[in-house]
């Protein structure tokens, strides 16, 4: 994404988790907000341009380069916000002819794309732009750098270069830039900002219902990876639980006999099954009610031996789970 | 006292000795039954009753009628009793239940033989033959029971014969032959009027004779067997217990 100039801060690393879109745009709008909002996410970057609290231009593009603008970007956005637990809004306050200007660059009509300067007259293109009276963007750049000319009725309005904040007024780096081997342009053009003002997404989006079916879609997710969670700790307890099951009745049946196998599932069954070995209360029960069968059955001695193995494999198990 | 001396000297050596292990029986089972489970509880109090019913040859005050009686109807109670406590150890060994507490055991023992008392003192004095009549009938719920307990005895050693306790039931299994052998043949004697209560009544009170004469060999073989299965009865449930003891520590 492009390094935009920041104008008049209003918000800045806003923790895009504790927001909601449809309150953030009615927020914006109820402004009659001009400038644009950036939403950094850790995968995509989203751009909103408003002017005079008319959403005049989504764009949300991800690390791989992949665009999407209008309709789409508002839902890729919502989808963001709701999805990822990270992110944080800037929002900036800009003129109407540079935010027109941004506008251009994101979603105007490209005139010029990755042109090399070195195959171009400039001084000719620059002069078309002022007798075209051009509303835009020039934007100059190498793999290192880049700097961006706004025009304005074909004149120019100023100057934005990466490591700088603002606007300027030099054409210094942009000439700089451009006098760099392998420079390239891309020009972009665009309607007037009175033009602009005819459009506004808003007013064709229910970006309240597209909220709501993004924070339902992120729920049921959530809900079916919590459930399918649930269900694989569900079955790794049960399987647990069987591998305990089977150790304490060959515990207790090498002691009893093959009575003890019988018993242990009578304890079992009579305390709610084999959770109850990792249960304290239901473990001290089943295994006093083993003792208890078990006194019929084995010399004291055996049963003592019998309790010490069935504690140490009960709680054993127990800190497994 | 000196009625008691008196008892003990005219008494049958042998029938001294059954007496003799019979206390140590009783005494083996009963010490048994307090520091044990209580599906134990049962079977010792019932052996222990035996004791009782047994003391009746010593007891000073064995002239009375009602007496004797009563010692008879203990002995009917003591077999219902250990038959009672071997049924819960089967109905234990397939369903790993145990319920009940031991109090109960023994106060419905207590409760069983106050009613058999009271029975007794609401109806009129037995006569020789009543108490005949008893001794016969306790003597043929013993012989149907020990088979009862034998077959439960067998069911329970095949549920729990690879446990520490298994060869203790066969202990018991050769109590009950014992006391089967010692029952059944005072039950036979009594059945062709062969023994002595029968002969004592006919010779005082009936015109009755008897052909006791024509089987003496039988009859004198029956005796020998219910004198030496009663000694032998006595001293393999007190061996039974103190190897159930043993088993058990």
């Amino acid at each position: 994404m492009f390094l935009l100039p920041k104008g008049n801060p209003l918000f800045e690393n806003l923790a895009v988790s504790k927001l909601k879109l449809p309150d953030v745009l009615a927020k914006l709008t109820n402004g009659a907000f001009t400038g644009y909002a950036s939403f950094v996410f850790q995968s995509s970057t989203a751009i909103l341009v408003f002017e005079s609290g008319k959403l005049v231009s989504a764009l949300v593009e991800g690390q791989n380069g992949k665009k999407e603008a209008g309709f789409e970007a508002l839902s890729a956005l919502a989808e963001l916000m709701v999805t990822t637990g990270s992110g944080a809004l800037n929002v900036y306050k800009l003129s109407k002819d540079l935010t027109m200007c941004i506008h251009a660059l994101l979603e105007g009509e490209i005139l010029y794309k990755a042109q090399e300067l070195k195959l171009i007259d400039i001084k000719t293109l620059l002069e078309k732009v002022k007798e075209d009276h051009m509303n835009g963007c020039l934007r100059i750049y190498t793999d290192e750098h880049s700097a961006m000319i706004f025009y304005k009725d074909g004149n120019p309005l100023g100057f934005f270069h990466d490591g700088s904040s603002d606007i300027e007024t030099s054409s210094t780096e942009s000439q700089k830039i451009a006098g760099l081997p392998g420079a390239k342009i891309d020009l972009f053009s665009t309607q007037s900002a009175d033009e602009l003002m005819g459009t506004n997404l808003l007013e064709v989006t229910n970006i309240q219902k597209i909220w709501d079916n993004c924070v339902a879609l992120h729920k049921f997710d959530i809900d079916k990876t919590n459930l399918e969670r649930q269900e694989r700790d569900k079955k790794v307890t049960s399987q647990k639980l069987s591998e305990l099951e089977e150790l304490v009745k060959s515990i207790v049946g090498e002691y009893v006999g093959k009575v003890g196998r019988g018993l242990v599932d009578k304890e079992l069954s009579d305390n709610g099954g084999n959770t109850c070995l990792i249960d304290a209360d239901g473990a001290e029960k089943f295994v006093k009610g083993v003792e208890k069968a078990a006194k019929l059955l084995v010399s004291g001695t055996n049963i003592k031996l019998m309790m010490e193995k069935l504690s140490t494999a009960i709680s054993t198990a127990k800190s497994e789970f | 006292m000196e009625k008691f001396f008196e008892l003990l000297t005219q008494m049958n050596p042998l029938d001294l000795v059954q007496v003799v292990f019979w206390g140590l029986a009783g005494a083996i089972s009963f010490y048994f039954s307090i520091g044990n489970a209580r599906v134990w509880t049962s079977i010792s109090i019932g052996f222990f009753l035996i004791f009782i019913s047994q003391v009746y040859g010593i007891n000073p005050w064995g002239h009375y009628q009602k007496l004797t009686a009563y010692h008879y109807i203990v002995g009917t109670v003591a077999i219902m009793t250990i038959t009672h406590g071997f049924l819960e150890y089967y109905v234990f060994c397939r369903t790993f239940e145990i319920s009940g507490n031991k109090l109960i055991v023994y106060l419905s023992t207590i409760a069983i033989l106050a009613f058999s008392g009271i029975f007794l003192l609401i109806n009129p004095t037995p006569s020789p033959n009543t108490i005949r009549n008893l001794k016969m009938v306790e003597n043929a719920i013993w012989v149907f029971l020990c088979v009862m307990n034998l077959e439960l005895i067998r069911k329970i050693y095949s549920a729990i014969k690879d446990s520490d306790i298994s060869k203790g039931f066969i202990a018991f299994g050769i109590v009950f032959i014992c006391i089967f052998l010692w029952r059944g043949s005072d039950l036979y004697l009594q059945i062709f009027q062969w023994d002595q209560d029968w002969q004592d009544i006919i010779a005082i009170m009936t015109e009755e004779t008897s052909d006791i004469e024509e089987y003496i060999g039988r009859v004198q073989l029956s005796r020998d067997v219910m004198r030496y299965a009663g000694i032998m009865s006595s001293i393999s449930v007190g061996g039974a217990f103190a190897y159930m003891y043993k088993l058990l520590k």
